[in-house]
């Protein structure tokens, strides 16, 4: 399609589109719906797993224990990148709003890439637990403390999937201003591991038992 | 300019001038005077559902910087143990956490923007697991001293 034939949605349009509901029983999408009911559900999941960590950070058990081997700075830099891996996300759904395909398609990979090296701080943060004696099975801090984190890294990991795999479909041209809520919705998952991370970090690096 | 051997329905390239106008709405090509369109500034449009338009990416641009600094305030404070009383540590410590938590899910979430419904199913599950959890953890004498 030429530039000359291209028509011109009004402002009007743009704005009431926007404004109308979806054809469902709510009146909103239901798959947006579906994903806040699960980031709602996943609030108690977490939940579960910070009170473990809470329950038995601190009692009495054979060392090293958490704090021993925290490498903050190092913990606060992956911290610092899974933020800004907010930022790209939000920015890769202003551009499919915008029907900006190029930019859409750096700020998802942007993100994933982020992602991705959160999780490589995670793995790398892991090993050298591991080599200073934190281990899984060391005691029981340890353990509610690679499965709290090990849990949200399984989460993060599923982001990178699902955002690798909308990258695949914006390269390939069938991801398009349409398809807006898909992204939104990848978003909204993205940012809720975000904001899980920062509880997280708070409460399990951060605060002094 | 567009790919006329792509499948019908995909989007070819990037730039606005390439995709029909159905499917990028935010940015419109206005004929001028002449016979050459210009391209008008861009206008974020709303999702369906959505009640007011999202951010501008300034806006969100700002808010990481605000997340920025809260995080570094973090950090410095952390490194405060031992001159500073815990209890204010960990107040500090809170209170920032529930700040970036806001910022993220109010802007990045749009929970702001978009229908009540989402943001009442959201705050349920937080304030259910909070509450939950604070019992429990009570009960089990986790914070006493």
């Amino acid at each position: 399609m030429t530039t000359d034939q291209v028509a011109v949605p009004s402002e009007h349009d743009v704005v009431k589109a926007g404004h109308d509901a979806p054809a469902t029983g709510m009146g909103v999408s239901n798959t947006k719906l579906a994903m806040w009911l699960f980031l709602s559900s996943d609030c108690l999941f977490f939940g579960a797993f910070i009170s473990a960590y809470l329950f038995y950070r601190g009692r009495p058990q054979p060392g090293p224990h958490p704090a021993d081997v925290y490498n903050i700075p190092f913990t606060s830099v992956t911290s610092f990148i899974l933020l800004m891996s907010s930022l790209t996300m939000v920015l890769a759904l202003a551009a499919i709003m915008r029907g900006d395909y190029r930019r859409l398609r750096v700020w998802l990979l942007a993100t994933a890439l982020f992602g991705a090296t959160f999780i490589g701080g995670q793995v790398f943060e892991f090993t050298e637990f591991y080599r200073q004696g934190f281990t899984l099975s060391k005691n029981l801090s340890g353990s509610t403390f690679f499965v709290l984190t090990g849990l949200h890294g399984a989460h993060v990991t599923a982001g990178i999937i699902w955002l690798l795999s909308l990258w695949g479909l914006a390269t390939q041209g069938r991801l398009t201003s349409r398809d807006s809520e898909r992204v939104e919705i990848a978003g909204l998952y993205w940012h809720f591991v975000d904001v899980v991370w920062i509880v997280i970090f708070t409460v399990v690096y951060l605060i002094p038992k | 300019m567009a790919d006329e051997s792509a499948p019908a329905g995909t989007a070819t390239e990037t730039d606005p001038v390439e995709a029909p106008a159905d499917e990028q709405p935010g940015t419109a090509l206005a004929p001028t005077e002449g016979t050459a369109p210009a391209l008008v500034e861009p206008q974020v449009p709303m999702l369906p559902g959505e009640v007011q338009p999202h951010p501008t990416p300034v806006k969100y641009v700002m808010i990481a910087a605000i997340l920025v600094a809260v995080t570094a305030a973090e950090i410095g404070l952390y490194y405060l143990q031992g001159d500073v009383p815990d209890g204010l540590i960990i107040v500090f410590l809170l209170t920032f956490a529930v700040i970036k938590f806001g910022l993220v899910a109010s802007w990045y979430m749009h929970l702001k923007t978009d229908r009540p419904i989402f943001r009442r199913f959201f705050v349920l599950g937080v304030v259910a697991a909070i509450s939950l959890y604070l019992i429990v953890l009570t009960m089990l004498h986790v914070f006493s001293p």
